[in-house]
């Protein structure tokens, strides 16, 4: 249960919001660089915490994010021409570049200085990995670049999809932090999507439905533990780091690729997802790859030419009730990806968590709550910088370990759950 | 076979606004929560939080003091210690109680969280743990691990009162 103010304060991140100057204290991921796959590409318009922007590759690669509307008239620049190093509006031809510097007014005089006094609010746009990342924030204070390790491994070893969610952010998040729900929600697909079947962990993970939990503070977020029996003496542990505001890693099965999310809100009642699977050390066997871009795994098959997952609420997720009763799919929607979508956004776009049941066992989600609520708090009212913005926060990996009953995740797995280049993931 | 989605069923007839409506009626009641320090920190967290208003949750203080004599190899007896200084046996104190909440800031309390968690799973109630502390917290997690199934490390003293206003004690 949440009181209604403190929900509002959490789900609500468009301009001088709490939530939204949080927000705008990282860099967040703004769009997939296949978006803008060469000069002079293109504009694609991207919605991020309530904003309404548009993203442009000029005629030299250069990237920039601004204000979607031309300065003179109001119109969408998404309709403009991307040439000679600007966009151009298409009504009355201003054009901009991509800091959103009025460079061209061609109604006023040739020598006129009429468009130095004109530029539409922008902010960066930096590829890194094969996601182009933005800073919303205060320019003074532009935090350093991000260093999750996604982003960092040669790419050959790591793919990044996207889909549209059609709930409000933190709903979305919850999910990623809320280890319980894997053994029921995803146990048809444990053993049989190709990205998770085959691990020793998977008979763990359906072995012991009744996990016990620990969440650990961590500098970035939080470290949330499923501890589940395995053998005599040893427990399976499976480790889950949320670092703030939205990212999220889903603890590895065997030698399948690590994965996560991260989890990016368009509005209040809309979010983007991005989500990922790497290797440390080794390239993604072109089998992988290719389940990644059908939608297996913790990806999504999207409408062609979209974001859109295929299954939406449009056509009920494409609920196949025989799949149901057979216990392929637990709930009867098909991937694990929307299998959690589709619960998230049946919820209503803003869950009303005034009337939650929580219990115990939701401590994660409780926890992650209360470090938002603090942190929003903080910064308002002393400017103090929340946590995970520090890029040190970024170096943190997921893992899956099965450890003696008498040893402790946190002491244990300390090297386990923190980057190490060039060193496999520990996973079981 | 699968039935047809007709558009009346379907979320797709689901304007945002729906989406949102949730039948009004009354909240189902409070949990019935019990909180019991294990130490010396963990009391003066606890009486914090006791300040608070809350429905149902009751607070304790853990002493281990035997109540009634063992001796017939029957159950162990063990009372706890009421805010005011007034004594109750455990017993008496889980029943009804459907969560029950431990915390400590050192490893002292560890026999008596043997002693409540074993109660707590005979009788089917669910156990948390918070350890709070700034240093070393690995005798204090140790000792609370067996016992509680779900367990908060934390810095933070609130993470007691996040976790009751969640639960609605």
């Amino acid at each position: 249960m949440l009181r209604q103010e403190i929900n509002e304060l959490l789900t609500q991140t468009g301009p001088e919001t709490s939530m939204g100057d949080l927000f705008r204290q990282y860099w967040l991921p703004a769009l997939l660089a296949e978006e803008l796959p060469a000069n002079d590409s293109a504009p694609v318009r991207v919605k991020l915490l309530s904003e309404r922007l548009i993203a442009v590759r000029d005629s030299e690669g250069r990237y920039g994010l601004m204000d979607e509307f031309c300065a003179h008239r109001g119109v969408s620049l998404w309709f403009g021409r991307n040439e000679e190093g600007g966009l151009r509006c298409a009504y009355h031809g201003w054009k901009y570049d991509v800091t959103g510097q009025c460079i061209e007014a061609p109604s006023e005089a040739a020598n006129s200085t009429f468009c130095a006094n004109v530029k539409l609010r922008s902010y960066p746009l930096v590829k890194i990995g094969d996601v182009l990342w933005t800073y919303m924030g205060n320019p003074e204070k532009t935090p350093p670049l991000p260093e999750y390790e996604w982003v960092h491994v040669p790419a050959e070893q790591t793919f990044t999809s996207k889909r549209l969610q059609e709930s409000n952010w933190l709903q979305a998040l919850e999910g990623g932090i809320d280890s319980s729900h894997v053994s029921w929600l995803h146990s048809g697909d444990i053993d049989s999507d190709p990205l998770f079947k085959g691990a020793k962990g998977n008979e763990y993970n359906l072995g012991d439905l009744k996990p016990f939990f620990e969440v650990t503070d961590s500098d970035g977020g939080l470290y949330i533990a499923a501890r589940r029996n395995a053998e005599e003496g040893k427990y399976y542990w499976r480790i889950t780091p949320w670092v703030m505001p939205s990212f999220t890693m889903v603890p590895p099965r065997g030698d399948h690729p690590m994965h996560g999310h991260f989890w990016i809100p368009i509005d209040d009642e809309n979010c983007w997802v991005f989500t990922f699977d790497y290797l440390p050390v080794r390239a993604l066997t072109p089998n992988e790859r290719q389940a990644m871009i059908d939608g297996y795994g913790v990806h999504s098959e999207n409408i062609p030419g979209t974001y859109r997952p295929v299954q939406n609420k449009d056509n009920d997720y494409l609920m196949d009730r025989e799949a149901q009763r057979r216990g392929e799919a637990y709930s009867g929607i098909k991937g694990i990806a929307l299998q959690d979508a589709s619960l998230q956004e049946s919820m209503g776009p803003i869950v009303d968590r005034s009337k939650e049941r929580l219990v115990a066992t939701d401590s994660g989600i409780i926890k992650a709550r209360a470090k938002l609520y603090k942190a929003a708090l903080a910064l308002r009212e002393k400017g103090t910088t929340p946590p995970g913005v520090d890029p040190a926060h970024h170096r943190v990996r997921s893992a899956a370990v099965v450890l003696p009953k008498e040893e402790s995740f946190i002491e244990s797995l300390s090297e386990e759950m923190t980057v190490r280049p060039g060193v496999r993931q520990a996973s079981t | 076979m699968n039935s047809p989605t007709l558009l009346s069923s379907s979320a797709q007839a689901t304007t945002a606004a729906e989406a949102r409506f949730r039948l009004g009626y009354p909240l189902a009641p409070a949990r019935g929560a019990r909180v019991v320090a294990l130490d010396s920190g963990a009391e003066a967290i606890v009486r914090r939080v006791a300040e608070l208003p809350w429905d149902t949750a009751r607070f304790f203080v853990s002493e281990i003091s035997q109540s009634s004599a063992d001796f017939d190899g029957g159950p162990v007896e063990v009372d706890l210690r009421r805010l005011d200084g007034s004594t109750t046996p455990l017993s008496t104190e889980l029943a009804g109680a459907d969560v029950t909440i431990m915390i400590a800031t050192t490893d002292v309390g560890a026999e008596a969280a043997a002693i409540i968690g074993a109660a707590c799973t005979v009788r089917g109630i669910m156990t948390a743990g918070i350890v709070v502390g700034d240093a070393d917290t690995y005798l204090t997690v140790s000792a609370l691990r067996p016992y509680a199934r779900v367990l908060i490390v934390s810095t933070d003293e609130n993470d007691l009162d996040a976790l009751l206003t969640a639960v609605r004690a």
